[in-house]
């Protein structure tokens, strides 16, 4: 008898063992496997608070993917999401490369917000590393850009259709304007913008366009350029600081009635009320990227519900309410394509695959959707199918204003 | 002809680099070194300021005065603590280059690097009918007014100013007549460095304020004491007179292309005469 119920007992014991194992093996089958992406964003310098105030918002809405949960091949996947500092330049951007790649072992890096991308893509290509960034002066024909010598480097933002979609989201906004006052810094001069005037000529836009040295601070001889040329619009490319103090001066100088406004997005409209002054800033333009919000362009209603829940998660997490929006229109853009090239193609490991899948091929992106090109980038069309919306401060808020949703360029 | 909005701007301009030039040149000439982070002295100025208005509610004028005096002691210490204790002008001068750096990022960690504005303090523009000016610059032209008269009197009437302008002429028989050169080249940093300060401390509110702002007023300080000569107060003045006025009228006429005239005046000037306008050699 008791030698049976030994037998009974060390039996049961071997059952549960090997039960437990089973259970754990069959967990850690089941566990997501991680991607590492690279964020590259300039977390320091001047272009500091453009890096830095959307990454809580990444993180959360990375923190919904993997909860929704990536699924590719048969597997799960999640996703880790690497934050770096490019310094918004080219060598800050290749050092940033380098150090995701050989240090962190990224196969993808998205997110990168430097114009300046070339000397990025020579250190992603030679790793066969996909690299997800906007255009720039060097994306167009007579740029640096080559499809076959770079042939891992996908445009997600396309910065001069996006910005050409803004000036025909300020005329949709003010059909009676004169004229409108371009601007950028002379670091972003080059063929870019060529393609820019060519394009806003050819729908009819009038507009009168300045160049001035990066740092500037006094616009006076600028606005009275303007004035001159009869302008009553000015709209600048980004340069928040720049476009702050135009819209300041321009309010000192007496020209109250302009609209001023700067394409990137609007970080947070109490900066802008408190270096321009509150009456200044009233009306001032950005970007927008609430896509909850938009009127013209479809979402897919499962990313506008995201978004949102992002905003809240944010909130709640630094304890004040998370106004910045803009950050949807990066980073979550980019993964999306991304995640979703990577579940066309079947694979994360095979990255011609996944290149595959992306080039040609059409993405539901939080922005709208988006449809990327062969090889070519401008003589086909690049990406297409996104919001162009814009928004402006109204009291001490950013409210929707216009929409022009992008175009290919012909 | 320019409108008269440019001409007031060129004032406006000529008013910052005047104050920031007249700082730079005075601690040249008594300490022989060119302080690379003066611009720094300007931004911090402006945003002591920035925190004194809005987040202690000290009144602009104070706070401006609070700015200078703040950073006169912390030009004193880094006299002290640094440059008393490099031996070199080289290495002076790398280390002040240095200071570039150090005080740009410990400003970016804890003011942040969002621009930052003084727009509350003094809003509103005088209406001229063909042109409107704002109260904020009329202040910057009154405040350098002041301060140049101010400093007349100082190194004209004052023991200290005639002993500053004794070592800046003859430094060694200004000592054989019991001038302290060391206890002089603190004061001297001091003042350079509070006028620094309440140079970006009075343009706070014009301007934006992040910690990078220092960088052009610094090379345009630099520039109007080359023009006007190393080591002449008269030479900064007029140098950074004709800077403030020519960079608005250029950029008027030719837009961005005016730094570029700017740089090739400058050239021309050294080639046409290498002391400067007003000549006056270093030490």
């Amino acid at each position: 008898m008791k030698k049976r119920f030994y037998s009974f007992t060390i039996l049961l014991s071997v059952l549960m063992i090997f039960g437990i194992l089973g259970i754990s093996a069959t967990a850690k089958a089941e566990e997501p496997i991680v991607i590492k992406v690279g964020n590259m964003s300039p977390l320091s310098g001047p272009a500091g608070p453009w890096g830095q105030t959307p990454i809580p918002a990444y993180d959360a809405y990375v923190e919904l993917l993997n909860k929704e949960g990536i699924k590719i091949g048969g597997k799960t996947y999640k996703i880790q999401l690497i934050h770096v500092d490019d310094q918004n330049t080219a060598e800050g951007g290749a050092s940033a490369a380098k150090r995701l790649i050989y240090e962190e072992k990224v196969k993808f890096i998205v997110g990168h917000w430097s114009w300046n991308f070339p000397a990025v893509a020579a250190v992603t290509n030679a790793a066969k590393v996909i690299y997800i960034c906007r255009t720039g002066n060097e994306a167009v024909p007579g740029g640096a850009y080559s499809p076959k010598k770079m042939p891992y480097v996908v445009f997600g933002t396309p910065s001069h259709e996006k910005f050409i979609s803004d000036i025909k989201a300020i005329v949709s906004a003010y059909p009676k304007y004169k004229r409108i006052g371009i601007n950028d810094s002379t670091l972003g001069k080059g063929v870019g913008w060529d393609y820019v005037d060519k394009e806003l000529t050819k729908a009819g836009i009038r507009f009168h366009h300045e160049w001035y040295p990066p740092g500037t601070q006094d616009f006076t001889p600028f606005l009275t350029r303007y004035n001159e040329a009869g302008c009553d619009v000015v709209y600048g490319a980004g340069d928040v600081m720049a476009a702050m103090m135009i819209a300041k001066q321009r309010w000192e100088m007496g020209f109250k009635d302009w609209k001023t406004g700067t394409s990137g997005m609007l970080l947070d409209p109490m900066m802008y009320i408190g270096v321009s002054g509150m009456e200044a800033s009233q009306g001032f333009m950005g970007s927008y990227a609430a896509n909850w919000n938009f009127k013209k362009t479809k979402i897919n209603p499962k990313y506008a519900k995201m978004c949102q829940e992002v905003q809240k998660m944010v909130a709640a997490k630094i304890g004040k309410p998370y106004n910045f929006t803009g950050w949807t229109e990066w980073v979550p853009t980019h993964l999306t394509i991304l995640v979703q090239a990577m579940e066309k193609a079947g694979t994360v490991e095979d990255t011609d695959a996944i290149m595959k899948a992306i080039r040609g091929g059409t993405f539901d992106t939080p922005m709208g959707k988006y449809t990327m090109s062969g090889t070519k980038t401008y003589g086909s069309p690049v990406v297409f199918g996104s919001a162009g919306a814009m928004g402006q401060i109204q009291g001490t808020k950013e409210v929707y204003l216009s929409e022009s949703p992008w175009k290919p360029l012909p | 002809m320019p409108p008269a909005g440019i001409w007031i701007d060129g004032l406006t301009q000529s008013c910052t680099y005047m104050t920031m030039a007249f700082g730079m040149v005075l601690v040249f000439s008594i300490l022989g070194i060119l302080n690379w982070a003066h611009g720094q002295f300007y931004m911090l100025g402006a945003i002591l300021v920035y925190y004194a208005v809005t987040a202690a509610g000290i009144p602009f004028p104070f706070s401006l005065l609070m700015a200078g005096l703040a950073m006169a002691l912390l030009g004193v210490i880094i006299k002290v603590a640094i440059i008393n204790r490099v031996k070199g002008d080289v290495y002076v001068g790398v280390v002040t280059l240095s200071l570039i750096f150090f005080f740009e990022g410990a400003a970016s960690m804890l003011f942040g690097m969002n621009d930052r504005g003084l727009a509350i303090v003094m809003p509103g523009v005088l209406d001229m009918g063909l042109f409107s000016v704002s109260y904020q610059k009329i202040a910057v032209i009154i405040f350098t007014f002041v301060v140049m008269i101010a400093m007349y009197f100082v190194l004209n009437r004052t023991k200290v100013g005639k002993a500053i302008r004794a070592v800046a002429q003859q430094p060694d028989a200004a000592s054989l007549y019991g001038i302290s050169v060391e206890r002089l080249s603190f004061i001297v940093m001091g003042i350079g460095c509070a006028m620094a300060a309440m140079a970006g401390s009075i343009m706070a509110p014009v301007y934006s304020i992040n910690p990078f702002i220092g960088r052009t007023p610094m090379i345009m300080a630099l520039l109007a004491i080359v023009i006007g000569g190393l080591g002449s107060l008269t030479g900064a003045i007029v140098g950074a007179l004709i800077l403030g006025f020519l960079h608005s009228v250029i950029a008027y006429y030719i837009s961005y292309l005016a730094e570029v005239v700017l740089f090739i005046f400058v050239i021309f000037i050294l080639l046409v005469k290498p002391q400067g306008l007003f000549g006056a050699s270093a030490k």
